[in-house]
């Protein structure tokens, strides 16, 4: 977002047709909420309103146990009242015990118990008339009692809850069967069933299976305690209390929503720290065979909501279409680097920089070659790159605004080979490998070569302990032909007054090879311990503080994309993992590079703590 | 001879059907407590039974879902009612009280309730069982050699890293959870966030797996992820916090820059 430089006199922000590419993009969002808003018919859900003098919620098994003067209302037009309440939102039942009383629109009656099985439009009732019965009511028919018949051995059950303590402690709740729960005026415990209680004014849980309302749009974090203080059947609002290695403590804000087939998330993260990420997420899938997405992201450094003095955005649009026994993709990329006028900023000019990206791909689906092992997949694509206020390239002195290209791949992998006859897995060994191969054309006269082989033994040792080996070659080639010297030429570094001639053979033609060793120990999912040792033989060699570090994530993990330079020759890494408690883990792993370059150590430790 | 063997006989016999018509002996069970009113005590069985005048009521008020040791007499009335705030060991045999219940209508077979002639694993299985269960997941070979695998449920609120994995080769995952039989739960993989969720082999969205807990002591499962939702042809999306890197014509990303050309860093005259 920041820059020294600032080569354009333009008032900045990429413009089509006069209109500036951002506001298309916040168009394009509003169509797309539009789309999301009104496009699809509301299923009809029950509503259940609890009141009780108890309501405890217990988050592990999704159970809402309640207590004294319980009051329970249906948005079918039942209310009912009674002694104890017990429903499983994950079942979507519910009983209600002792002295119940039930009104409904054909009468009243008391009874000992009632329980309504939602999913299945049963309701099971214990009247007591001259003599305790028994009565079922088929799909919402009050008028007509089935008398007498059986009902499911365990219909009137409450769980045993043992000494247990409730996650929440409420006095109210409204339950969306089958999709949220919302408590008003609650007690949240914040130590994971250790009983501190601090309270909040409201409290809300889905529970859905509905994947769409989960989508997020925030960074990974450390920690990150969530209050999901409102929400409905297709709406979330939360706050996020979270920890990283760069942001420390801070807040950030969430809200989504959700309709049928289509989804928005919208965020911004941190919300209390100066450097702000806003984003928006969209995705829509009008048909089985047709999905768009879009993410757009607005970064600003301000405090609180000042002028900022640095912006940037983006926006990534996704299109992809299912073809019989392949898929087609469009991805179209936007940037703005800097969305602020021409000027300077803090001392600091913003660089004027907006490309645009396209790429258009095709891929077969995954395919068996006869009755071999083997499986394969090929793709076809074509891109193209246009930035008007930078020069993406110059080669020879030309400089190239516009580059067009179109490549080729092609996949070839072994999933599993058994070594080994024996039908008991331990004593088997397995191999598995693949074999990808890309050549991508550039319209500037030279084309990329890339190779990817890995090959694994692995071998399972018992139910606890399972290793592997690993050999992995990485061949990437840059060819321009008769300017392969102009395009890379051969220089020798001095890094520490030491020369290093080994690089000047460096032409743009790189392998990275790699031998793996992994042992991983599992103790039935409570603990599992899992190291990794590695050996680089690279070309060109890694010279210690010449090539640049990986940057690090918020998590504190190396960002080690592909074709790095540099790594260390040996690296080990340790990851230890362990249970908590029944929806808690902590995660903790660090590496170590044997004092290459002066690095011992990686520079964070890693924890994480996962819910 | 024959005559006294007769009448002994015929005294044997009348002695048996005396003891057969006397009283029965009495009951105890243990049971949780659904309702205690208008005379009746009902049980989480869905039956009521009557309630002697003088029955014994101890440690507190008979409420629900408390626990109680029930004492019926020879006749299935309900004597004495010892209420306990935690569960009682089973004692007694509920289905074998049935015969003392009282029900105003006469028993009818519940249609809903009859087998079906294929259930699923998870209708056939017993609930409340312990576990292990393996997961094994093949993802794609085009997945980076360094990145981690997750595994997310609707059973934990779909948190993108509620379950990491552990590499067991190239290809394939592993993780070994104590699950309770019958639980089923809607399962996708990733790589730490929502944007790199697997999608369907066709690219679009994937639906979730459905994986149903048996009451076998362990289980294997082996899914398979063909695509992540953040690989595109050109790459890989940028995630969230971060700005897109630059365009660069190298596709080495931390090329150095040689000094005296600076052909790589696309740099303007």
């Amino acid at each position: 977002m920041k820059g020294a430089r600032n080569p354009s006199t333009n008032a900045g922000g990429c413009t089509i047709g006069g209109v500036p590419l951002f506001i298309r993009s916040i168009g394009a969002i509003a169509f797309m909420l539009a789309v999301l808003c009104c496009g699809r018919a509301q299923a009809a859900m029950p509503l259940i309103h609890l009141q009780a003098d108890s309501v405890g919620f217990y988050y592990d098994r999704f159970l809402i146990e309640a207590q004294g003067h319980v009051q329970v209302r249906t948005s079918g037009g039942m209310s009912m009242t009674g002694d104890a309440f017990s429903m499983d939102l994950k079942l979507n039942r519910f009983v209600l015990a002792g002295h119940v009383h039930m009104q409904n629109s054909d009468g009243a009656q008391d009874g000992a118990a009632l329980a309504d099985f939602i999913t299945f439009n049963r309701i099971y009732f214990v009247p007591i008339t001259s003599e305790p019965d028994r009565w079922t009511f088929l799909n919402g028919d009050f008028a007509h009692p089935v008398k007498g018949r059986e009902m499911p051995g365990d219909t009137f059950y409450f769980p045993d809850l043992g000494t247990r303590r409730p996650f929440l402690i409420s006095t109210g709740a409204v339950i969306g069967a089958g999709s949220f729960v919302r408590f008003s005026g609650n007690h949240v415990d914040i130590a994971n069933g250790m009983g501190a209680y601090v309270p909040t004014s409201s409290y809300y849980v889905n529970f859905s299976s509905d994947i769409n309302l989960a989508q997020n749009s925030l960074a990974g974090a450390n920690y990150d305690a969530t209050w999901q203080f409102a929400g409905g059947a297709n709406a979330i609002s939360a706050l996020h209390f979270r920890y990283d290695t760069i942001n420390k403590t801070y807040l950030s804000f969430e809200q989504h929503w959700t309709g049928s087939k289509a989804y928005a998330v919208f965020s911004v993260n941190p919300m209390t720290r100066p450097q702000k990420f806003w984003d928006l997420l969209l995705s829509d899938q009008p048909s089985d065979k047709f999905q768009v997405r879009t993410f757009t992201q607005l970064a600003t450094n301000q405090t609180w909501l000042q002028r900022p003095d640095a912006s940037g955005q983006f926006t990534i649009l996704q299109a992809t279409w299912a073809l019989p026994r392949s898929y087609a993709q469009l991805a179209v990329q936007d940037t703005n680097f800097s969305l602020l006028p021409p000027g300077v900023y803090d001392g600091i000019a913003p660089i004027i920089d907006h490309p645009w990206q396209l790429a258009l791909s095709s891929q077969t689906l995954d395919h068996r070659i006869g009755h071999t092992p083997f499986y394969e997949h090929v793709g076809y694509g074509v891109g193209y790159v246009h930035d008007a206020a930078r020069v993406l390239q110059y080669l020879q002195g030309t400089p190239y605004t516009t580059i067009w290209n179109h490549n080729l791949d092609a996949t070839v992998y072994v999933p599993s080979f058994k070594l080994g006859n024996s039908y008991v897995e331990t004593k088997n060994y397995y191999v598995n490998a693949s074999v990808d191969k890309n050549r991508q054309w550039f319209s500037n006269g030279h084309y990329t070569d890339s190779t990817t082989s890995r090959l694994t033994l692995s071998k399972m040792f018992d139910n606890h302990f399972v290793s592997y080996l690993g050999y992995t070659v990485q061949n990437l080639g840059d060819y321009y032909g008769k300017l392969q010297t102009v395009a890379y030429p051969s220089f020798v570094p001095v890094v520490g007054g030491v020369l290093y001639p080994g690089y000047a053979a460096f032409r743009g033609l790189a392998t990275f090879r790699e031998v793996a060793l992994g042992v991983t120990y599992t103790n039935g999912g409570n603990f599992s311990a899992s190291l990794l040792a590695r050996k680089h033989d690279d070309f060109p060699k890694p010279i210690p503080n010449f090539f640049a570090p990986p940057p690090l994530d918020v998590l504190g993990n190396e960002i080690q994309g592909q074709y790095y330079l540099g790594e260390p020759t040996y690296d080990v890494r340790a990851d230890v993992r362990v249970r908590v408690n029944d929806h808690t883990s902590i995660d903790v792993s660090r590496g170590y590079y044997f004092n290459f370059g002066n690095r011992g150590w990686s520079p964070e430790t890693v924890i994480q703590v996962l819910q | 001879m024959t005559k006294f063997f007769s009448v002994l006989s015929l005294g044997v016999l009348l002695l048996c059907a005396a003891a057969g018509a006397g009283p029965a002996p009495v009951t105890v069970v243990t049971a949780q407590i659904l309702d205690f009113e208008k005379g009746y005590l009902f049980l989480t069985t869905g039956d009521g039974f009557k309630v002697a005048t003088d029955v014994v009521i101890s440690n507190g008020p008979v409420v629900p879902p408390r626990y109680a040791r029930v004492t019926f007499d020879a006749n299935g009335m309900v004597t004495k009612i010892e209420v306990s705030r935690t569960k009682l060991p089973p004692e007694g045999d509920l289905t074998a009280l049935r015969r003392y219940a009282v029900s105003l209508s006469p028993f009818k077979p519940d249609p809903d309730l009859v087998p079906s002639a294929n259930p699923s694993l998870c209708a056939r299985t017993v609930p409340g069982k312990h576990v292990l269960v393996a997961i094994t997941v093949q993802i794609p070979p085009t997945t980076p050699l360094t990145d981690d695998i997750y595994m997310t449920t609707d059973q934990s609120g779909w948190n993108p890293q509620a379950y990491k994995m552990d590499r067991v080769d190239a290809l394939h995952y592993r993780t070994v959870l104590r699950l309770n039989s019958g639980t089923m739960m809607r399962v996708l993989f990733d790589r730490g966030s929502m944007q790199s969720l697997q999608v369907a082999e066709n690219g679009i969205q994937a639906k979730p797996m459905l994986l149903c807990i048996g009451d076998s002591d362990a289980q294997d499962w082996s899914p398979r992820v063909y695509k992540w939702a953040d690989q595109i042809s050109t790459g890989t999306l940028p995630v969230p916090q971060t700005m897109p890197t630059p365009y660069n014509p190298a596709p080495f990303p931390n090329l150095p820059t040689p000094p005296p050309f600076p052909t790589h860093a696309p740099l303007s005259k």
